[in-house]
């Protein structure tokens, strides 16, 4: 658990970051304009003003802040909106690598559907949990901290050596070229390629839903399989829509 | 050094969904409430999505979004199948503490 003075240490960093940005773009965008991207450089994420990296810079405190906010809470609604946040600045960061279909999925699958059946499932067993924190096996735990912080370091490096394409002069075309640099994530490149290269994938998509919607059913459904005689020693839950037949 | 700051490229979004899957994992790690680890594998799902979509973006390859896509599917009926089996522990046992369920396990 996050101490009460944490809101507002964490307050005061968003606070001193917005104005570690802001000033010295603002200068920076005033005195030079546009700047103009170097030669040879990348296709680049977007085009690499002041307003652009702050954009960047605040989404990322906010998807980073809403995480950590859903990790920390005790309380489990404020877990799901704050998962809801992460989600939604996500979604604005899908748009910055101009992928503006998955960026519109991505609020109404996971910030719609997901989120409303987390609710409700919290709806369902509202419990208070006693111990929030699993301390056991702190060996254990402390050696897997590390080794995942040693991995991170690791990580780190190599993403950061990434660099765009070298020899991409010629901007957002794909090898075979056939990609128009307006169309690049556009619903009609999305379903173009959905339909003609992934046309199987798509259709696994179906079978995956359609199996994932009679599991889910099967395993849930009041007094089916091993858990019939506990539920039925368990209290009201479900007990109203049991089927009459189960 | 400060074009760190102001130069964002494709690394910064890596390194960003790497930060936002150690965070995830920290939750799956740590916490005892299953809808809680849940919600963490999905933060760890969208943090994938993410580098799959800046690599899409690096190399201007439209199969990306296509993988996303299966992924946003797979993400959703996961939930679906996750949680049901949670309601179902949550009806017999009264309970989803992680710590507690280790009936599997002896």
């Amino acid at each position: 658990m996050i101490p009460r003075s944490g809101y507002s240490a964490i307050a005061a960093l968003c606070g001193a970051v917005l104005v570690f940005f802001l000033a010295p773009g603002a200068a920076a965008a005033a005195e030079s304009g546009p700047p103009a991207p170097p030669p040879g450089a990348p296709e680049g994420a977007l085009g690499n003003t002041a307003a652009v990296a702050l954009l960047f810079w605040v989404l990322a405190l906010a998807t980073v802040a809403g995480a950590v906010f859903v990790i920390t809470r005790r309380n489990m609604v404020a877990g799901v909106m704050g998962l809801v946040f992460t989600f939604f600045a996500v979604a604005v960061l899908y748009a910055m690598l101009y992928a503006h279909f998955l960026a519109v999925l991505q609020v109404l699958v996971y910030a719609g559907a997901i989120m409303v059946l987390f609710v409700f499932v919290i709806m369902i067993l509202n419990k208070p949990e006693d111990e929030p924190w699993a301390l056991t096996g702190l060996v254990g735990k402390a050696i897997a901290g590390l080794a995942l912080l040693y991995f991170l370091m690791r990580l780190g490096g190599v993403l950061w050596g990434v660099r765009e394409k070298p020899a991409a002069s010629g901007a957002e075309l794909s090898p075979g070229g056939t990609i128009q640099s307006g169309d690049f994530g556009s619903l009609a490149e999305v379903g173009r390629v959905l339909f003609s290269d992934y046309v199987f994938a798509f259709e696994a998509i179906a079978l995956i839903l359609l199996s994932a919607v009679v599991g889910a059913i099967t395993i849930a459904r009041p007094g089916s399989g091993s858990s019939s005689q506990d539920a039925d020693e368990g209290a009201a839950v479900g007990d109203g829509e049991r089927a009459p037949d189960a | 050094m400060s074009d760190i700051f102001f130069h964002i490229t494709i690394s910064h979004f890596l390194i960003l969904a790497a930060v936002l899957f150690a965070i995830g994992m920290v939750g799956v790690l740590v916490r005892r409430n299953a809808l809680i680890v849940m919600m963490s594998i999905e933060i760890m799902l969208t943090a994938g999505i993410l580098t799959i979509l800046a690599f899409a973006r690096l190399h201007g390859d439209m199969g990306g979004h296509a993988f996303a896509l299966v992924l946003i599917a797979i993400a959703a009926a996961e939930a679906a199948v996750g949680l049901a089996i949670i309601v179902a522990v949550f009806r017999s046992k009264r309970h989803v503490d992680l710590e507690r369920l280790h009936h599997l396990r002896d």
